[in-house]
């Protein structure tokens, strides 16, 4: 036998039981370790915006198959679930629907159209186009006469009560 | 020269002083609407009275009873329509209609007050209306004795949302006829 073979044979009666040795030593300091930290505490400690703050969401999300991912989930399911009501009642309908422009609304959707067959007809038309005839003769005789008589201060366009009421609304 | 307003500044206008010429006009149909009804009203009387009796009554205007009928008619056309509802027929038809000077629902108490007063503007040829014109709030005398004062109150709004609806249905009907 070659000397050389002989010594690592030798070697290797050695190594092996140590390595194994190592091993059991590493695992038993590891679960001693885990077992004294406080897991919590080292998780409050974490700085979890910094962390984030190095995460690219992104290439997350875009890795993401939302459609399989859709594809599982029962939305009616969900849905039953939600208790709408609480959503609801911290809405404020009021607000929402003054931010909705009605006029381009109605110039763009078939409400127009509903509005012209259900909100009178020729009589209705016919007044409007009286009243605001009337009212544009009203505001040029106003004009002609503050010219002539020149007033020192500008005129109240309106009751206060009624100011106060067009302000709210 | 155009002196209409365009549509979408009248929804501004709500509320605001009302002018002469509506209010002059609202007059106008005021007191040919309430003559009508009280010629109709004769009219009747007299027809009723043939029957019954079977004599003819003849109303003459020089007629001093007939003059303080006439008058009396008036005041309560206006004055149970201004406390009543704040507007007469004509009011209605013009959109405008009297409020307290404070913008307020006119008190009926007031409504009759300002037509107890209204013939008071009629005095030195028409004089007590120059207010309408020339002071701030557009108030007559009548107006600034009874504490009223005359508002545009119609749907201005409305009337704007037919508007837009009319220009929306005005396209839709022309690509209709326009097909084949």
């Amino acid at each position: 036998m070659n000397p050389r073979d002989r010594l690592r044979a030798v070697s290797r009666r050695v190594t092996d039981p140590a390595e194994v040795l190592a091993q059991e030593a590493t695992e038993r300091v590891v679960d001693l370790v885990v077992n004294a930290l406080d897991v919590n505490e080292l998780a409050a400690r974490i700085d979890l915006n910094a962390l984030l703050s190095r995460v690219d969401v992104d290439a997350i999300v875009k890795r993401v198959d939302v459609d399989a991912l859709l594809d599982r989930v029962d939305l009616n399911a969900l849905l039953a679930r939600v208790d709408l009501k609480p959503v609801l009642d911290r809405v404020d309908v009021n607000d929402l629907v003054q931010q909705i422009d009605m006029d381009a609304l109605i110039e763009k959707t078939d409400l127009g159209a509903v509005i012209a067959s259900s909100s009178g007809g020729m009589a209705a038309e016919a007044l409007d186009a009286v009243r605001s005839g009337a009212v544009g003769l009203d505001k040029f005789v106003d004009r002609w006469v503050r010219r002539v008589i020149r007033p020192k201060q500008p005129w109240p366009a309106a009751p206060s009560a009624l100011l106060a009421v067009q302000a709210e609304t | 020269m155009s002196t209409r307003p365009p549509q979408g500044t009248l929804v501004g206008y709500q509320g605001h002083y009302a002018g002469a010429v509506s209010r002059f006009a609202a007059y106008s149909i005021d007191l040919v609407a309430s003559t009508v009804v009280f010629a109709l009203v004769l009219a009747i009387i007299s027809w009723g009275v043939r029957i019954v009796t079977g004599h003819d009554v003849n109303w003459n205007r020089s007629n001093i009873v007939v003059v303080i009928i006439y008058v009396l008619w008036q005041f309560l056309y206006f004055g149970y329509s201004w406390a009543v509802s704040g507007r007469t027929f004509g009011m209605a038809l013009l959109g405008i209609r009297v409020v307290r000077a404070d913008g307020a629902i006119l008190p009926p108490k007031q409504g009759v007050l300002r037509a107890l007063v209204f013939p008071l503007s009629f005095l030195l040829f028409g004089l007590g209306f120059i207010g309408i014109l020339v002071q701030h709030e557009h108030r007559a005398l009548h107006d600034l004795i009874a504490g009223s004062a005359v508002v545009y109150s119609w749907d201005a709004r409305a009337a704007q949302l037919r508007f837009l609806a009319r220009q929306a249905e005005l396209p839709a009907a022309g690509s209709t006829s326009a097909g084949p």
